[in-house]
């Protein structure tokens, strides 16, 4: 055996551990899920299913209807809205913790991380209580502190959707203030001192320095980010859906809608052929985001 | 040290091995799966360890006990041998092949010392699947600061009346989780109607359900928007609320409020002369087939020791839980507890939850049914046609 082959086999033995974890965590539940999106399994066949071929996918299609397609169209304005406020508070508090001379630096990131500390579960709901609430709520409190008429925060599809938006931004933004922090303390400073000498303005540092050289570094975040607001499910189901507390809202992400269409009938096959069908679609949106990626790159 | 990790690496394959062995049949012992408070918890073990002393029992509690079932179910290394759970499920767990029919393992004629109510829901396709330990169900209660006995509304008309008297500034008259299903059944079973027939049906008497909704809305109004289970337990423990509709699950938190709780009959709708009859949710054992197979004797031993009416009146009196057998009412201690007694009368009205699969998704479509209505402010007849075909097209995909 030539070195290089020798080295390629040594390079896939020490990986064969990861490789093998990310197989069982990762892979192997897709082929599962999608092996039981071709079988009848469902609550009267749950231990003797058998494999019917592709009539889930055939059925699935039928979930994909006006409802879906309106809840496919809400989840990428959400994600595209949840995202550019991501990027501009992240990069404004960023920035804020950049300012040199500043003091107690610490003691505001880790105030900013805070609700990254928190389970999610439990910022929603005290959100929706703590807040949101029309009887006890903060937002009503100040309402009526203002002499102001009480107002249902979560009963319309465009209340809900910002409230949720600013639910998700509380939590999201920990992350991404912490990834563009990093990003600008990377910059090495001589570039600023060069362009003041030079004259340059903040607007211009900005533009000309600072956005190009975080760039890469925050693409992965962005990515990432991306991707757990599209599949967002906690933030508007516990907002909003959840069963016994709802709230008038229709505002629905296609998680929330496919849960609410198919995961409740208990009907495994055709609840898996659904996941599969979205997960191809998120493959695709992800294949487009890798390839713009690397277009620009 | 290589031949030493080489060693140990070996031992912990053999040892890895050793526990995915086979597991035999320990015949004296069970572990039962639950989800309940503490109190009731320890009630059982107390009883059981007295009454069964050659039995080791465990009572483990499982948070997702149902999700759990249905993934090791019929697995006997993983399952329980029994889990304590609501009625609700036994369809589910039935259809699913799980769960052993408890009449065999019990001494003949034994359930006919159980109040109907209970019987019926653990009965599914004229199977008996549960041993009833007891049941609750909703109760209207009210703060006697507020309102007195002589008050307390008779019929709904009354209670719209106290309502409109009593409803303003920062208090109301009456509140009650008005948008959730379990809490709305009562006002539709008022109306004759159903959300789910015996057959599987959904809304099998649309009028009737349809006239429940429109005659609910007057009473929605003088509701907050949001009543969700917190915001309704808070406003009447805050004594922002006169009276409400709820468990017995209220009742402790009530009195460490200091709240002087009266509980009244439930009113009666005026148009039809039925009283609001809520679900009821009977709590009992199930036994799962491998263990009905693999220790029948040591089953049929536990069952008939839970047949003991002690059982009951220990529960009644640890936490407040109304007994399933009648026989449980005549201890004085039960005789004079007014919370289980009041269940007790309700039992003769209220409606045990449907125990079919289908009421899975049926949760779903009348909860978006009631927020369509209620908090949207859509028409009742376009969301109820909307609901039913919802339900229809959910039913169906459950096969």
């Amino acid at each position: 055996m030539d070195k290089k082959k020798k080295s390629v086999l040594v390079s896939y033995l020490v990986s064969a551990p990861s490789l093998t974890l990310i197989a069982l965590m990762v892979v192997f539940p897709i082929l599962y899920t999608f092996f039981i999106s071709l079988t009848n399994m469902s609550v009267y066949h749950w231990f003797d299913f058998t494999i019917i071929g592709l009539q889930n996918y055939y059925r699935a299609l039928f979930v994909f209807d006006s409802g879906f397609l309106s809840a496919l169209l809400a989840t990428v304005l959400w994600t595209a809205v949840s995202m550019l406020l991501q990027l501009v508070l992240a990069f404004l508090l960023a920035s804020a913790l950049n300012v040199p001379k500043l003091r107690p630096r610490k003691v505001y990131k880790t105030l900013l991380m805070f609700p990254w500390a928190m389970p999610g579960y439990v910022s929603i709901l005290l959100w929706k209580t703590g807040i949101f609430n029309s009887e006890f709520g903060l937002l009503n409190q100040l309402m009526e502190a203002l002499g102001r008429e009480t107002v249902r925060w979560l009963s319309t599809d465009l209340s809900a959707f910002l409230c949720c938006t600013v639910v998700n931004l509380w939590l999201a933004l920990p992350f991404m203030i912490m990834i563009m922090d990093g990003a600008l303390q990377s910059i090495d400073r001589s570039y600023y001192e060069s362009a003041i000498l030079d004259g340059a303005t903040w607007l211009e540092r900005t533009r000309y320095i600072t956005l190009p050289a975080i760039r890469p570094i925050i693409a992965p975040a962005v990515i990432i980010t991306i991707f757990t607001t599209f599949k967002q499910f906690d933030v508007v189901y516990l907002l909003t859906q959840q069963m016994g507390a709802r709230t008038g809202s229709g505002f629905h992400t296609i998680l929330t809608y496919a849960y609410e269409n198919a995961f409740v009938t208990n009907n495994y096959g055709y609840s898996s052929a659904i996941s599969i069908l979205i997960f191809l679609l998120m493959l695709a949106f992800s294949a487009r985001f890798q390839l713009r990626e690397e277009g620009d790159a | 040290m290589k031949k030493l990790c080489a060693i140990l690496l070996a031992l912990v394959l053999l040892l890895t091995l050793a526990a995915c062995g086979g597991k035999e049949t320990d015949q004296n012992s069970f572990v039962i799966w639950h989800d309940k408070e503490d109190a009731v918890a320890k009630v059982l073990e107390d009883y059981l360890k007295t009454a069964l002393p050659d039995y080791t029992i465990t009572l483990e509690k499982k948070t997702s006990l149902t999700d759990s079932l249905k993934l090791v179910g019929n697995d006997p290394s993983s399952a329980p041998d029994l889990f304590l759970f609501a009625h609700d499920k036994v369809g589910l767990f039935a259809e699913m092949g799980i769960l052993a029919p408890v009449e065999d393992l019990l001494p003949a004629g034994a359930l006919d010392a159980y109040l109907p109510m209970t019987v019926e829901a653990a009965t599914y396709k004229g199977t008996v699947y549960q041993l009833p330990l007891y049941f609750e169900t909703l109760l209207f209660l009210y703060n006697s600061k507020y309102m007195t006995p002589e008050m307390a509304p008779e019929t709904t008309e009354d209670l719209y009346a106290y309502m409109e008297a009593n409803t303003g500034r920062d208090r109301f008259g009456f509140v009650e989780q008005h948008s959730t299903a379990y809490y709305a059944a009562a006002w539709i079973h008022g109306f004759g109607g159903e959300i789910l027939s015996a057959d599987g049906t959904p809304f099998p008497d649309p009028q009737a359900v349809k006239d429940a909704l429109r005659y609910h809305q007057k009473f929605v109004a003088l509701m907050p928007g949001e009543t969700e289970y917190a915001t309704v337990n808070t406003l009447f423990l805050e004594g922002k609320a006169d009276s409400t509709i709820g468990g017995p699950w209220m009742v402790p938190s009530a009195r460490d409020a200091g709240i002087e709780l009266g509980i009244a009959p439930m009113p009666t709708v005026d148009e039809t002369g039925l009283p609001l009859a809520p679900y009821s949710g009977v709590q009992g054992v199930h036994v799962l087939t491998h263990a009905a197979k693999d220790k029948p004797e040591a089953v049929k031993a536990l069952l008939e020791a839970l047949l003991d009416p002690t059982v009951g009146v220990e529960l009644a009196l640890a936490s407040g839980c109304a007994p399933a057998r009648s026989d449980c009412y005549e201890d004085s201690a039960v005789a004079n507890d007014p919370m289980v007694q009041a269940m007790r009368t309700t039992a003769e009205i209220a409606v045990p939850m449907p125990n079919l699969p289908e009421m899975d998704v049926m949760w779903t479509v009348l909860s978006n049914l009631l927020t369509d209505v209620n908090l949207s402010g859509k028409d009742v007849d376009e969301s109820f046609d909307e609901a039913l075909a919802e339900a229809e097209n959910l039913i169906a995909n459950m096969q």
